[in-house]
């Protein structure tokens, strides 16, 4: 284990985190916050840090390049070298998480939960008559079918839960199917397609923009290329791509292209240096599978019960066998004893009910934009104490858009919803104006042809994300902008770069009669500043003096504040007379002014979140479930977006902003009072592991910014210190090994690799917080349901044993027989405890706390003791008065029936007296008692339609919860009333079942005790309800 | 990571059970304390008598439905079955005539089971019936009780009657008797109206030869209708069953022979598949001879 911790913080020693702190110190300093959270590592390992950095091939020439891979860099490989290195290393693809194999699925399925115990029972009974055979040839078959019907049992539900796994697993299968790609290589010095699989180590490929890289490769050359390492870093900024060697560290260079990242724009040549498993991608896709996967709650659950259950069968089982011995009963006839308790204790179809019933919920969550992947992670949500959620795509829209206006002295908000279609700002002034021109003309930005239909927020742009917000903002205030712009022909553009900080186009004015050309700039606010002598108030140039600055800075700060990139814009109209129309405008030469120009206005951008986030949040703080932001953006965007959305509350502050508040020093705060923390990745490598538990107990509001995703790792691991089912959400590849070591892991279904749909358990269709929201709220319900469900089913187990406890004890003839409660329990009762999954909620489960892991059981002492002791003993008696009354009124009285068992089942006994004087043949007398076994079957059946009604609630009365808002119950109740008239009707004749056709009236002789199920249940949730708190609320909910 | 966290010592686990029974802290026993467990018990203790009491109740409603004399339902003697006496383990008839031991305990048993047909006893306790007719005795308004039964008197058994019979119902000379009876079913009017009666015959072909010849009493293995119907153990007290006693004159010795008897009467089948006493009876018989 401790092994497998060290490889996945490998990773982040790799430095594929922390590009954006790069310049701040060297590679050594980035260690630290590891080696303290390693602490006890040992030195070997370090060997294997090391080994990981190995990668040197940036530092390489081309010569050498050439001569440690054995290629030509004009020519390529030759297609014999390259047939020989692919067999060598394999293809050029990840090798797909290891799967269990199929067969050791569904061995799985056989030997667990309850089958080990029923294929004892099988066992049992094929030892019993191994010894009756050698006792005596003419043995009965009876305990070999029973054994095979046992064994089917087991099979069949182990093939019914394989199957309904695999179903699950299928739906994900298809999901993650990906398109096999192509490589444009050079061999033999010549270029051709191959598919990228077959790309070798030493390979030169050429790339452009829109490919994805097929391999790790080294530049060799580059146009313009720019690629997209979200993927690998979770930073969404383009980064350039050359052929020179700028970081020591290889993640950091520029002249290496990693496997799986998109090249945005310009082209490439490189060589290839690394192939599948063994690219970086590859590397972190194999440290995520050797993560542990976490058992979920709900398997932790369904195994104590499990456990709880197999107890209770077992000792059971083994004081009767011990009682039966000692009552002298053969030992043989003590193990078919045996067989029975076990058979009667172990609810067979219980599992394959849960099955359904997570499947059913898992499918509700898929309409509703939660694809499952593993069923039992339905219910992991609704436990989920805290999510750590990524802020870009999750909380927000993951598009900027303009947030707010700032001109005329004046700060204006814009419509940041999902339509934008509310802009409600005063568009009158003539500043206004103004400034959407500059808006308009000074942008790059344009849309892809062939749209025309698609509404304009839907519309695919190309250029940055910037540009893009503003030519959205302006197509939807000022309607058709490429017209515009065509009447604004543009005469000269400097683009942006990151050392002028500015963008400056010069264009001809759309009015016929103005001759002047106008030039139009935007960029950083400060730099805009500077350039301008003037500012645009009303429509009206003024001098820019002092005040106007200053009105300038706090409108500035402010937005900032705000953790929006704000930028700046002004004008200006260059004189006809020095500028005329043939002009020849040289942007290398700058033979034009950018000083004393005018000043109009500030835009401020921002990713908004989503609409339905804040709700979404304030329903996740009701149900007690904390949301943790988890971010690489800067703290003062992330707390900004936090405070938006709610996670941190309004009145809330953190340490900071006390301090700021009270004027001291942010050490003399008392941490205690800071609800919120906002946490900066920085901050969180120095921490210890106690400091950072420290700050996730003692803060319910936090932000961690500027994060890498591998620091989600820790601090994942911190919140499940807390004893928290943690659900984290992630996209990028770097993500999967946080998604795997959550509790539940939630994967973006657009945004998210396929890394991190792989590791997850989860996949949000939609990427929408809010789907985590409803997800919980289906998994809380599910687990309430799988109460119902089981309290139902572990009920008339009592009821079913019984019979033979009192057949051994009290030597009555058998009251109900093995196959008929395999009749009952994969027969009547496996729809209604379906049915019970549709049950709605009591009351509104997202105002109540999430489950605690250890103390909040799926089945807990009370449910058990009820069940049992309450539910199950009346239900008993209920069964035993049928019983009786078939005997009784056949000839056979209750006194007459104690200790009749040897003389009952005599074979040769065949004129056995009952109480009125008649004699019964041995034949007649099992017909009898399978008569009786029939009765038993129906009153159980009859007050397992009680107990059900009785289930559909914990708290409230069935009248408070609608005896017929859920329709699925009554098809339950239906199929259980149909089953056993079958049972009793259509197989009356055959009589290897041993069901036997009953009277009418027998079916309601055990009515009154269904009733009083369901006045006693009503008077225990009326006592509940009414003394809160009380001991009988302790001792009797469940 | 998990794991270790989650595999606990032996000692901490014996620990936390020891906890579990007795807590000193919060004197607590397996988790409950004094007044917790007094509560609870208290609770079932009501609980259960209630439980009791309710199931008393029921139980009591449900026999007051039945009535004494003859059962609600009869549904599975449409057909009596035949038994044999002595009834042994395996229906196995095993005469060893060089040990008594092996037929004395046969011989007990039959002498026990014809003691109430002693003539002195049939003349003192019961009717002589119209032959050839059945004895109805219906209650017609008034309880009529008890019923009277009909003699069948032991010497009608002739040879088996064992009266002064020095072989012990030919048990000790390796011809014995065995006894056959229908069971008793209540309101049951055997044979319709038309006379009745038992044969028996060798199983297979083979067991046909081994039987040899066999005497039966009443003669013909005739039932007569007098003894019907049945009126049940607690209004037709005294009631003796008619009984037909084959004698077994010359078994081929140290062969187990399978024999089947059955009653010939017009409403009782002796073909049901399942049921194989049903009016009929197999038995084996074997005469052990050195």
């Amino acid at each position: 284990m401790g092994k497998k911790k060290s490889e996945v913080y490998s990773v982040e020693v790799n430095g594929i985190k922390d590009i954006e702190t790069a310049n701040e110190g060297d590679g050594k300093e980035k260690y630290k916050g590891l080696k303290d959270h390693l602490g006890h590592k040992k030195d070997h390992q370090k060997e294997e840090l090391k080994k990981e950095l190995d990668l040197d091939d940036h530092k390489l020439n081309a010569k050498e390049l050439e001569d440690k891979y054995g290629t030509n860099i004009i020519q390529g490989l030759t297609s014999a070298r390259a047939a020989q290195i692919l067999a060598q290393d394999g293809p050029n693809a990840l090798s797909p998480p290891k799967e269990t194999s199929e067969i050791i699925k569904f061995l799985r399925q056989m030997v667990g939960g309850f089958s080990l115990l029923l294929w004892a029972g099988a066992i049992l009974c094929w030892i019993a008559y191994g010894i009756q055979l050698a006792k005596d040839k003419s043995a009965s078959m009876d305990n070999v079918y029973l054994g095979v019907v046992l064994a089917l049992v087991v099979i069949f539900t182990g093939i019914f839960a394989y199957y309904q796994e695999a179903k699950s697993t299928n739906i994900i299968a298809s999901f993650s199917k990906m398109i096999p790609r192509q490589a444009l290589v050079i061999r033999n010095g010549e270029k051709k397609e191959i598919p990228a699989e077959q790309l070798v180590v030493g390979d030169i490929v050429e790339i452009k923009g829109g490919d994805q890289i097929p391999a790790d490769i080294r530049i060799l050359a580059s146009h313009g290329c720019k690629v997209d390492n979200s993927s690998l870093t979770g930073e969404s900024e383009p980064q350039s791509r050359s052929s020179d060697f700028t970081h020591e560290n290889p993640l950091e260079t520029k002249n290496i292209g990693f496997y799986s990242t998109t090249c945005l724009e310009g082209t490439a040549t490189g060589m290839v240096i690394n192939t599948g498993d063994r690219t970086i991608i590859g590397r972190i896709a194999s440290l995520a599978s050797g993560v542990g996967n976490e058992k979920t709650p709900i398997a932790i659950e369904i195994e104590h019960f499990v456990h709880m259950v197999a107890g209770v069968a077992v000792s059971i089982g083994v004081i009767f066998f011990i009682i039966a011995v000692s009552m002298k009963y053969p030992v043989l006839e003590s193990i078919i004893f045996l067989i029975g308790i076990i058979v009667a204790n172990v609810p067979e179809g219980l599992l394959a009910a849960v099955t359904v019933s997570l499947s059913l919920t898992a499918k509700r969550m898929a309409k509703k934009n939660c694809l499952v992947k593993n069923l039992e992670a339905v219910e992991t949500l609704g436990s989920t104490s805290i999510i750590c959620s990524d802020k870009t795509g999750t909380l927000t829209q993951n598009r900027m858009t303009v947030a707010h206006l700032w001109f005329d002295n004046q700060i204006y908000q814009a419509d940041t919803s999902e339509d934008q279609k509310a802009q409600i700002f005063d568009q009158s002034s003539a500043t206004w104006v103004a400034l959407s021109k500059i808006v308009t003309l000074c942008n790059r930005a344009e849309f892809r042809p062939g749209q025309e239909g698609v509404p304009i927020m839907k519309k695919i742009v190309v250029g940055d994300a910037s540009e893009t917000a503003l030519l959205k903002f302006s197509e939807v205030i000022m309607g058709d902008v490429m017209e515009r712009r065509g009447k604004n022909r543009k005469v000269a553009e400097i683009p942006f770069n990151s050392t002028n900080k500015f963008q400056l186009s010069i264009h001809e004015t759309d009015d016929p009669n103005d001759k002047r050309f106008l030039l139009v700039m935007k960029g950083a606010p400060e730099r805009i500043l500077e350039k301008c002598s003037t500012i645009m108030i009303n429509g009206q140039e003024q001098p820019l003096d002092e005040t106007t600055a200053e009105a300038f800075q706090i409108a500035y700060m402010e937005l900032g504040g705000l953790g929006e990139r704000v930028l700046g814009f002004c004008h200006l109209y260059l004189p006809e007379d020095e500028f005329p129309d043939t002009y020849p405008f040289d942007i290398d030469a700058m033979n034009f002014p950018t000083s004393d120009l005018c000043f109009v206005g500030l835009l401020s951008l921002i990713d908004p979140p989503r609409s339905t986030v804040p709700d979404a949040v304030t329903k996740c703080r009701s149900a007690g479930i904390k949301v943790i932001m988890v971010t690489g953006d800067h703290p003062i965007t992330a707390k900004a977006i936090a405070k938006s959305v709610g996670i941190i509350s309004a009145n809330s502050e953190t340490v900071e902003d006390i301090a700021k508040r009270l004027n001291i020093p942010v050490e003399q705060v008392n941490k205690r009072e800071a609800k919120a923390a906002v946490v900066n990745g920085m901050e969180l490598k120095e921490m210890s592991q106690e400091q950072l538990d420290e700050i996730l107990i003692n803060h319910t509001e936090i932000v961690f910014a500027r994060t890498s995703p591998q620091q989600k790792l820790i601090i994942v691991e911190g919140c499940q210190r807390q004893d928290a089912v943690v659900a984290v959400t992630g996209d990028g590849v770097n993500d999967s090994p946080a998604l795997k070591k959550a509790d539940i892991g939630i994967a973006m279904g657009i945004a998210g690799s396929d890394a991190a749909k792989n590791a997850a358990d989860m996949v949000l269709l939609d990427d929408n917080f809010a789907s985590i929201v409803t997800g919980v709220e289906e998994g809380r319900l599910i687990f309430d349901n799988l109460k119902k469900t089981i309290a139902f089913t572990l009920t008339k187990n009592i009821a079913e044993l019984c019979p033979f406890l009192i057949f051994i004890t009290a030597g009555v003839p058998l009251p109900i027989g093995t196959i008929t409660i395999l009749f009952i329990d994969l027969g009547t009762d496996i729809i209604p405890s379906i049915a019970l999954a549709y049950e709605k909620a009591e009351s509104d489960i997202m105002n109540r706390k999430p489950r605690h892991k250890k103390k909040d059981r799926l089945v807990n002492q009370q449910l058990a003791l009820y069940s049992y002791l309450h539910i199950g003993i009346i239900q008993s008696l209920g069964a035993f008065l049928a019983y009786f009354t078939i005997y009784a009124e056949q000839g056979f009285r209750p006194t007459g029936l104690i200790f009749l068992r040897s003389y009952w089942e005599d074979d040769y006994l065949n004129d056995l007296e009952d109480s009125y004087g008649q004699e019964w043949t041995r034949y007649q007398r099992k017909y009898l008692e399978w008569t009786g076994y029939t009765a038993f079957f129906s009153a159980i059946t009859i007050q397992q339609i009680a107990d059900l009604i009785i289930r559909k609630t914990r708290r409230n009365s069935i009248f408070q919860q609608g005896l017929f808002r859920n329709k699925v119950i009554w098809v339950g109740i239906a199929s259980q009333i149909i089953i056993a008239l079958i049972l009793s009707y259509g197989f009356g004749s055959i009589t290897a079942l041993n069901f036997t056709t009953l009277r009418v009236q027998y079916w309601f002789v055990a009515v009154p005790y269904a009733i009083i199920i369901w006045l006693y249940d009503e008077f225990r949730k009326l006592l509940i309800r009414r003394y809160p708190g009380s001991w009988w609320d302790k001792n009797m909910y469940y | 990571m998990v794991t270790e966290k989650e595999k606990k010592t032996r000692g901490q686990v014996l620990e936390e059970w020891k906890e579990f029974v007795w807590n000193p802290r919060t004197r607590e026993f397996m988790g409950r304390t004094g007044t917790s467990w007094a509560f609870i018990l208290l609770f079932y203790l009501v609980f259960y008598a209630f439980l009791t009491a309710l199931f008393t109740l029921t139980m009591w409603v449900m026999l007051q439905t039945l009535s004494d004399h003859i059962p609600t339902y009869q549904d599975q003697l449409a057909t009596p079955g035949l038994m044999i006496r002595p009834k042994t383990e395996n229906l196995e008839v095993l005469v060893n005539l060089s040990d008594s031991q092996s037929w004395k305990k046969h011989v007990e048993i039959l002498d026990k089971f014809l003691e109430p047909y002693n003539d002195s006893i049939q003349a003192q306790k019961n009717d002589v019936c119209r032959p050839g007719h059945y004895y109805e005795q219906p209650d017609n308004g008034v309880l009529n009780y008890p019923k009277r039964a009909c003699q069948f008197n032991r010497t009608q058994l002739g040879d088996c009657s064992g009266l002064s019979d020095p072989t012990h119902y030919g048990y000790s000379t390796g011809q014995p008797c065995v006894f056959i009876k229908m069971n008793r079913v209540i309101n049951f009017y055997a044979g319709a109206n038309q006379t009745m009666n038992v044969t028996c015959v060798g199983k297979r072909n083979e067991d046909a030869q081994n039987l040899g010849d066999f005497a039966m009493f009443p003669a013909n293995g005739n039932i007569d209708l007098m003894y019907y119907p049945y009126y049940g153990k607690k209004f037709h007290v005294n009631y003796t069953q008619p009984l037909v006693a084959v004698k077994f004159m010359n078994v081929t010795p140290n062969v187990e022979v399978n024999v089947e008897c059955r009653i010939n009467a017009v409403n009782i089948a002796t073909d049901d598949e399942r049921d194989k006493f049903a009016g009929r009876v197999a038995f084996k018989l074997r005469i052990v001879k050195i």
